[in-house]
C-alpha cells in the first residue's frame, strides 16, 4: 500500500506527513535521526491501522520552529496536530525523542490518546549509565553505535548503504540542530517527567533493544515502574532502532498490543 | 601602528606522548596531567612577562580566556585584567576576550569589566568573542544559540554601561528584573569594544556596523582583506568611515640577538598551530554554532589547516615572524602595508618557550622594534 504525503498546517507551521493504511489512526513520532518514511514495519502495521507519520517541525520537509526550546513544546505541538488533522483519539507510537514526546503528550492530556507505544524513548535520566552524547560523536561513530549489527538489518543498504548526497547532509544538519534546540540541556531528559507519568493510565507498551548503546535499557524498567499500566518487552540482539533492526517482530508486537484495544 | 603583547599562558608541562593518546588536548586530556606546582610558578612568570611588556612600551597587553585545555590556562580574562590593572601602569588591557555566549550573567560581566577599567585608570579595551566550540561544551551552553546569545549578552552589557538603572531586561536568553549595577566603567560612554574574527562574515559585518575594532586571527592576508571588506560593508551600511584604528591583526612573533636564536624560539609556536587544535570537528564546531555562510567561508579561509603547514611555511606566510629586531620590525611593517591595520597583536610566548628567552624578546621589542613600528 502506497502512502501519500500530506501537509498539515499547525499553528502557522507547515508540517509534512506520510499518511497511509486503513483502520483506526496511529500517530507515529520519529526519532532524532529523521522521519525515515514508509519502512517495512510501518507497511505491516498500516494493514490494520491508518498511520500518520508527521515530520517534527524543524526537521526534514517540515517548516521551522526556532522558537521551540524543549520536547514539552514539541509535545504540545503534536497534541495540537492531532486536532488539526482530525485524528480523534489516536494511538501514539514514538521512537527515541519521539517516544519521549509521546510520553510528555500522555502526561499532558492522557484523554487525547488511546494506547501508547514507547520505543527506546529518551526523557528519563538513567539511574545507571548515561544517555550517549550524540552531539559529541561523529556520524561515523554514531552509525557504529546505533544498531547491534548492521549485517542483520534488512533495510540497512537503502537507509545507510550509499554515501549521502549534499542535500542529505544539509538535511541531517538541520535535524541535528533542531534536536539540539529540543534536548541540549538537560540533555535528552526532563527531570520533572517522572513526577507526571503516574497520571498516564493508558495501556502502554515499552520496547527496547537489549544492546541499546544510545539509551540504556535500564531506562525501560524506569518507565515501566512509573507508568501504571505498562509492559516492557526487550528484544535480544537489538540496538537503538528496534523497528528497523527487527521489522517483522516489532510490527507483530505493535499489532498484538494495539489489537488489544478493540 | 600599535603593538600588543599576548601570551596564552600555556601549560605545556606534560609528556607530549601522553597528550597524543587522546582525541584532543581539549576536553579529553585528563587533568591529572595538570601540574599544580608548575602552574603556580607559571602564572607568576607569565604575569611578570606581561609587566615587562608594559614597562618597555607595548601599547597594550592582550589577555584571552579558554577552558579545559593545556593550550591556555588563563581561565578568567577579567581576573587577569584585575591583577594587571594593579601591576602595570601604562599599557591598555585588551580583553580579547570575554566569551559572551557562554555567560549566564551579563550584568556581573558588565560589573567586572567596569571594575577592571576603574582600577586600571580607564585602560580597558573590552573585547567580546563568540568562543570556539570547546567552550560551548565546557559551559554546556547550547551552540545553536551561540550567535543569539552573543548579541543579546552584548546588548545587555552595553545597556548596563550606558543607560541609568534601575531597569528591567527580559529577552530571549537573559532575564533580569532589577538591573542597577553600582560599578560603571571609568571610560565614557564605555571602554572601546574589540571583536576578533577567523571566518565569520556575519561577525565582520556586525562589528563594522558598530564601529568596533575588528581583528582577524592567523588567517592568510587575502582572507583578512576579504574579512575587512565585509567589515567595510557593515560600516558603510551604518554610514561609518573606516580608519586603520578600526583594524587589527594577530600573528605570532619572537625576536632574539641572532636570527638563529629567534628561529629556534619561534618553533614553539608550532604547538599552537597543530597539536592544540587537534580534535573532532564536533568539539571545535558543534551543531548549529556556525551559519551556512560561516561554514562556507571557513572552508575557503582555510584551504590548508595551520596544522598541515611546516614551520618554514608558517614563517613564509607570516603566521609566525621570528628574527633579529630589525628583521621582525621589517616583517611587521610588511603586515601593516599588506593590510592597512592600526593594531598588531603579537602572540609572543608559547608552548615551552622559556622565561629568559621570552623576557629578552620583550626587552628587544621595546628597545628596537616598537620605536621602528610606532610611526607606521
Amino acid at each position: 500500500m502506497q502512502p501519500r504525503e500530506e501537509r498539515i498546517s499547525v499553528g502557522g507551521i507547515d508540517v509534512h506527513a506520510w499518511v497511509g493504511g486503513r483502520g483506526a489512526p496511529l500517530l507515529v513520532l520519529h526519532g532524532a535521526g529523521a522521519n525515515r518514511g514508509w519502512l517495512q514495519w510501518i507497511e505491516r502495521v498500516a494493514e490494520h491501522y491508518t498511520v500518520w507519520a508527521p515530520t517534527h517541525p524543524g526537521f526534514g520537509a517540515s517548516g521551522d520552529a526556532e522558537w521551540m526550546e524543549g520536547v514539552d513544546d514539541l509535545a504540545r505541538f503534536h497534541l495540537w496536530l492531532i486536532e488539526a488533522a482530525g485524528l480523534g483519539r489516536p494511538h501514539v507510537l514514538g521512537h527515541s525523542i519521539g517516544g519521549w514526546t509521546a510520553a510528555e503528550m500522555a502526561t499532558m492530556s492522557p484523554g487525547s490518546i488511546g494506547r501508547l507505544v514507547l520505543v527506546a524513548p529518551t526523557g528519563l535520566k538513567p539511574e545507571t549509565g548515561e544517555i550517549l552524547d550524540v552531539f559529541f560523536h561523529s556520524d561515523a561513530q554514531l552509525r557504529d553505535l546505533i544498531v547491534h549489527d548492521p549485517a542483520t538489518v534488512p533495510e540497512w543498504p537503502q537507509l545507510f548503504g550509499r554515501p549521502p548526497a549534499p542535500a542529505d547532509l544539509e538535511m541531517a544538519d538541520r535535524n541535528r540542530e533542531m534536536t539540539a534546540r529540543l534536548a541540549w540541556k538537560p540533555y535528552m531528559h526532563n527531570p520533572r517527567l517522572a513526577q507526571f507519568l503516574p497520571r498516564v493510565t493508558n495501556p502502554t507498551l515499552i520496547v527496547w533493544g537489549r544492546e541499546d548503546r544510545i539509551v540504556p535499557v535500564e531506562c525501560g524498567e524506569q518507565y515501566r515502574r512509573a507508568l501504571p499500566d505498562a509492559t516492557l518487552t526487550v528484544l535480544e540482539r537489538c540496538g537503538h532502532l528496534p523497528p528497523i533492526e527487527h521489522p517483522e517482530a516489532f510490527a507483530r508486537l505493535v499489532l498484538d498490543f494495539l489489537g488489544g484495544a478493540a | 601602528m600599535k603593538l600588543y603583547y599576548f601570551s596564552e599562558m600555556p601549560h605545556h608541562e606534560y609528556p607530549d606522548e601522553e597528550g597524543a593518546k587522546y582525541p584532543s588536548l581539549r576536553l579529553a586530556f585528563p587533568n591529572r596531567f595538570f601540574d599544580r606546582q608548575k602552574a603556580a610558578a607559571n602564572y607568576r612568570r607569565y604575569l611578570e612577562e606581561y609587566e615587562l611588556a608594559d614597562q618597555v612600551g607595548f601599547d597594550g597587553l592582550m589577555i584571552n580566556e579558554h577552558h579545559s585545555t593545556p593550550s591556555c590556562v588563563n581561565v578568567g580574562a577579567n581576573m587577569t585584567a584585575a591583577v594587571l590593572a594593579r601591576t602595570t601602569s601604562r599599557a591598555k588591557l585588551l580583553l580579547l576576550g570575554n566569551i559572551l555566549p557562554i555567560e549566564d550573567n551579563p550584568v556581573r560581566m558588565a560589573e567586572q569589566i567596569a571594575m577592571a577599567d576603574l582600577i586600571s585608570g580607564g585602560r580597558v579595551l573590552s573585547g567580546f568573542v563568540r568562543g570556539v566550540g570547546v567552550e560551548q561544551w565546557w559551559a554546556n551552553a547550547n551552540p545553536v544559540h551561540n550567535r543569539e546569545r552573543f548579541e543579546e549578552c552584548h546588548d545587555l552589557i552595553l545597556k548596563c554601561w550606558t543607560e541609568p538603572g534601575p531597569f528591567r531586561w527580559e529577552g530571549r536568553h537573559y532575564h533580569f528584573r532589577h538591573v542597577n549595577p553600582w560599578c560603571l566603567p571609568l571610560q565614557q560612554p564605555h571602554p572601546p569594544i574589540w571583536i576578533p574574527g577567523t571566518a565569520s562574515p556575519e561577525t565582520a559585518i556586525w562589528a563594522g556596523q558598530r564601529g568596533y575594532t575588528y581583528v582577524p586571527f592567523l588567517v592568510p592576508f587575502d582572507i583578512a582583506r576579504e574579512l575587512f571588506e565585509f567589515y567595510r560593508q557593515g560600516a558603510a551600511e551604518a554610514g561609518r568611515t573606516v580608519t586603520p584604528d578600526n583594524l587589527g591583526f594577530l600573528i605570532c612573533a619572537v625576536t632574539a640577538d641572532t636570527k638563529a636564536k629567534a628561529l629556534e624560539a619561534g618553533r614553539h609556536f608550532v604547538w599552537r598551530m597543530g597539536p592544540t587544535l587537534r580534535g573532532p570537528v564536533e568539539w571545535f564546531s558543534p551543531v548549529g554554532m556556525r551559519s551556512r555562510a560561516g561554514k562556507q567561508f571557513a572552508l575557503k579561509a582555510r584551504p590548508r589547516s595551520l596544522a598541515g603547514m611546516s614551520y618554514e611555511e608558517l614563517l613564509a606566510e607570516r603566521f609566525i615572524i621570528a628574527g633579529t629586531p630589525d628583521e621582525v620590525a621589517e616583517g611587521f611593517a610588511l603586515v601593516q602595508r599588506e593590510l592597512g591595520i592600526g593594531h598588531l597583536l603579537l602572540e609572543a610566548q608559547e608552548s615551552r618557550m622559556d622565561h629568559p628567552t621570552t623576557m629578552h624578546s620583550i626587552e628587544l621589542m621595546g628597545a628596537k622594534v616598537i620605536p621602528a613600528v610606532t610611526p607606521l
